[in-house]
């Protein structure tokens, strides 16, 4: 149990499988996802490639194709973003609590158990002589049953996902309890960062969106397996799949979406030096976000025929306005403030820009007559990319960034940080932004090629020529990650940014074992800020602000 | 805690409001209820409601210094409970687990190995910090 002086290479192996460190289970989270993130990117690299030229074969078969874009979009949506979300919140929440770890540290070691075992069972469908699943990510009934799609890899992608599926739902119910229960006194409900509090309403809505989602896939594998007929077409099986899995699958744009608004909403204070604008409407339009995404599912199925247009157009264009309220905020609260671009700003920037653009085709696509002209086209392939990718990618790397210090005790190099987001930027840009264009001409999502005749080769060319950058720009990165960890110099100091605002700021960078020595005194949303800067604490904060430090 | 109830309070209202409205509205629309969104918006109802009841019960008994908003920081408990310090059984019983759900897509055999695996992973990790009855 005591640690030796100075742990040998077997020592550090098992010190991290046996870990119930609430930050050793988030970095474990955040580098399983992070290596899924680069695998799937190579998967849609190979999407590119193969759509680069009309006719092309550099995917061989057209069932190859179908696996790679069906395990692109599983792996990107359930094992890179959810988790990473995951990791985010295991790391930070419970520091920013001022909490020693979370309330179920085991718990939360066999929620990240389930999640590695789980993916690993579902890509491993690669390795069957079938290959992986090959239904789409979303595995619409009857495609989905063993006559159209035989083999062991969509066995292993249903069961996986399953098991995958209850970790999600294990560590959700972690954060819930730990945030209730495990706040430093003081540390009031409406003191909690912003973060905090989209960890908590993003582990709500797993708690009501996976149960859906699990139950689901569990029929399914009865389909596929046990001989059941849940989802025959002849029962109404194919609307019964379609239903559960949006009722599961909107709720996870949102999963994946707001804690990664929660980072932006911590990085943009720090470096407009202003407190965040709007806090209680922030707070109360993430739980409008949550209360939303619930009755929104079935805008995915407007092309069905079967589904009630005016309800499901009506609440998909009402979930726009407190999406727009965050915006405001954000904007808010750069307005006028001492504005300065670091790493992490700029790229809270980028997802800023980014954001808004997939927001406004989501309005778009809310609207049935418009939507279904461009349904299941590259039009809705890239807005979700714009939201997705503009979501989780921008701000996840504005949150490596911005807490790196905190993670290892070192800053990453801010000029390789710059050109990978210039490189990011464009590369993201160049890609999706064409594909809107492409969707209107009428291309389909999903075609394994297409004719000279179509006239959209150049607009693929250019689109598959941004891929390419946008696969080089991790390089800086993994160089920036390499070079720090080999040359950085430790920060030392418990602020490096000077401007940080909530509880991760008030202790060492790295974290010792259980968070804090010390907590400082919480008056206000900022305690970090209160203490360093007494001068311009909260006027709560003030009398005897802190102990020490200035 | 009152933070939590009324934010539960109010997801369980607005659920059944919900599943009112697109109940009413898709049987006048086609004369006959979609159960299935139905179903599930229900559902949302009990589950939201459940916590919040939880959570307005238990609070009696559970109003710590974290909700006072002039508490300090030596207000709390010294003791904030224990803490696994490290915990081989998570992985075991992860690993049983990922060979059941293997085992429903290979086959029965492997569940023979998985299911006892898990057996040994739960009751490893159940009586891991135990030390019997009445012992401190």
């Amino acid at each position: 149990m005591a640690q030796p002086a100075k742990p040998g290479k077997g020592r550090i192996v098992v010190d991290w499988l046996t870990t119930t460190d609430h930050k050793k289970i988030g970095y474990l989270y955040l580098g399983t996802s992070f290596a899924y993130f680069l695998i799937a990117g190579v998967m849609a690299l190979l999407i590119r490639a193969q759509l680069a030229m009309p006719g092309l074969t550099i995917v061989q078969t057209k069932e190859q194709y179908n696996q790679l874009f069906t395990m692109h979009g599983t792996i990107m949506l359930l094992m890179f973003a959810t988790p990473l979300f995951a990791g985010f919140a295991n790391v930070l929440m419970p520091v920013q609590i001022g909490a020693p770890d979370v309330a179920f540290p085991r718990l939360n070691s066999i929620a990240y158990w389930f999640y590695f075992w789980g993916s690993f069972i579902a890509v491993a469908g690669f390795f069957t002589p079938q290959g992986a699943a090959s239904f789409g990510w979303f595995a619409y009934a009857p495609l989905s049953n063993t006559t159209f799609s035989p083999g062991l890899g969509g066995d292993l992608w249903v069961f996986g996902l399953a098991l995958s599926g209850f970790g999600t739902i294990l560590g959700a119910v972690n954060f819930i309890t730990t945030i209730i229960t495990m706040r430093a006194p003081g540390m009031t409900m409406f003191r909690m960062p912003i973060f905090t509090w989209n960890t908590l309403v993003t582990s709500i809505l797993i708690i009501m969106a996976f149960p859906p989602l699990a139950a689901a896939l569990f029929a399914l594998g009865a389909d596929r397996k046990f001989g059941a007929h849940i989802y025959d077409p002849e029962n109404g099986g194919a609307m019964l799949w379609q239903h559960l899995f949006w009722f599961f699958g909107h709720p996870e744009v949102y999963i994946i979406a707001l804690p990664f608004f929660g980072i932006v909403s911590e990085i943009f204070p720090v470096f407009s030096r202003k407190p965040i604008f709007g806090y209680r409407t922030l707070v109360y339009a993430t739980i409008a976000i949550a209360a939303l995404s619930m009755t929104v599912w079935a805008h995915h199925m407007y092309v069905t025929g079967s589904v009630l247009l005016p309800f499901f157009a009506f609440t998909t264009m009402l979930i726009a306005v407190p999406t727009g309220v965050k915006i405001f905020n954000w904007i808010g609260t750069l307005w006028r403030g001492s504005i300065t671009f670091e790493t992490p700003m700029l790229w809270s920037l980028g997802f800023l820009t980014t954001f808004i653009f997939g927001g406004l085709t989501g309005v778009i696509l809310a609207s049935p007559a418009l939507d279904f002209h461009v349904s299941d086209s590259y039009f809705v392939v890239a807005h979700f990319h714009y939201v997705v990718f503009g979501t989780v990618v921008f701000a996840m790397f504005a949150g490596f960034y911005f807490w790196w210090p905190k993670f290892t005790g070192k800053m990453l190099n801010e000029r390789l940080g710059k050109i990978h987001f210039w490189l990011l930027f464009f590369g993201f840009h160049i890609t999706f932004l064409i594909q809107h264009w492409l969707g209107v001409k009428g291309m389909p999502r999903r075609y394994y090629t297409y004719l000279e005749g179509d006239g959209f080769t150049w607009m693929n060319q250019l689109s598959t020529a941004g891929s390419l950058l946008l696969g080089l720009s991790m390089l800086p990165f993994l160089w920036n990650v390499w070079m720090t960890s080999r040359k950085g110099k430790l920060v030392e100091l418990n602020d490096p940014w000077g401007y940080g605002r909530s509880l991760e700021w008030a202790t060492a960078s790295p974290f010792p074992r259980h968070n804090f020595t010390s907590i400082p005194r919480i008056r206000s949303e900022s305690p970090a800020f209160d203490l360093n800067h007494p001068e311009f604490a909260s006027p709560d904060a003030k009398p005897q602000a802190g102990k020490g430090k200035k | 805690m009152k933070t939590n109830v009324t934010m539960l309070n109010f997801l369980t209202v607005f659920n059944l409001v919900v599943a009112g409205v697109y109940g009413f509205w898709s049987y006048i629309v086609d004369g006959e209820i979609e159960v299935i969104g139905f179903a599930a918006l229900t559902m949302l109802v009990f589950l939201t409601g459940f916590i919040s009841f939880y959570l307005a019960k238990s609070a009696k008994n559970f109003t710590g210094p974290e909700d006072d908003p002039d508490a300090n920081i030596e207000d709390g408990e010294a003791e904030m409970g224990f803490f696994a310090p490290w915990s081989w059984w998570p992985l075991v019983l992860g690993l049983g687990a990922a060979l059941c759900f293997t085992a429903l897509a290979v086959g029965p055999w492997l569940f023979a190995i998985g299911f006892s695996l898990s057996i040994i992973g739960l009751v490893g990790f159940v009586f891991e910090h135990s030390r019997g009855h009445h012992a401190h």
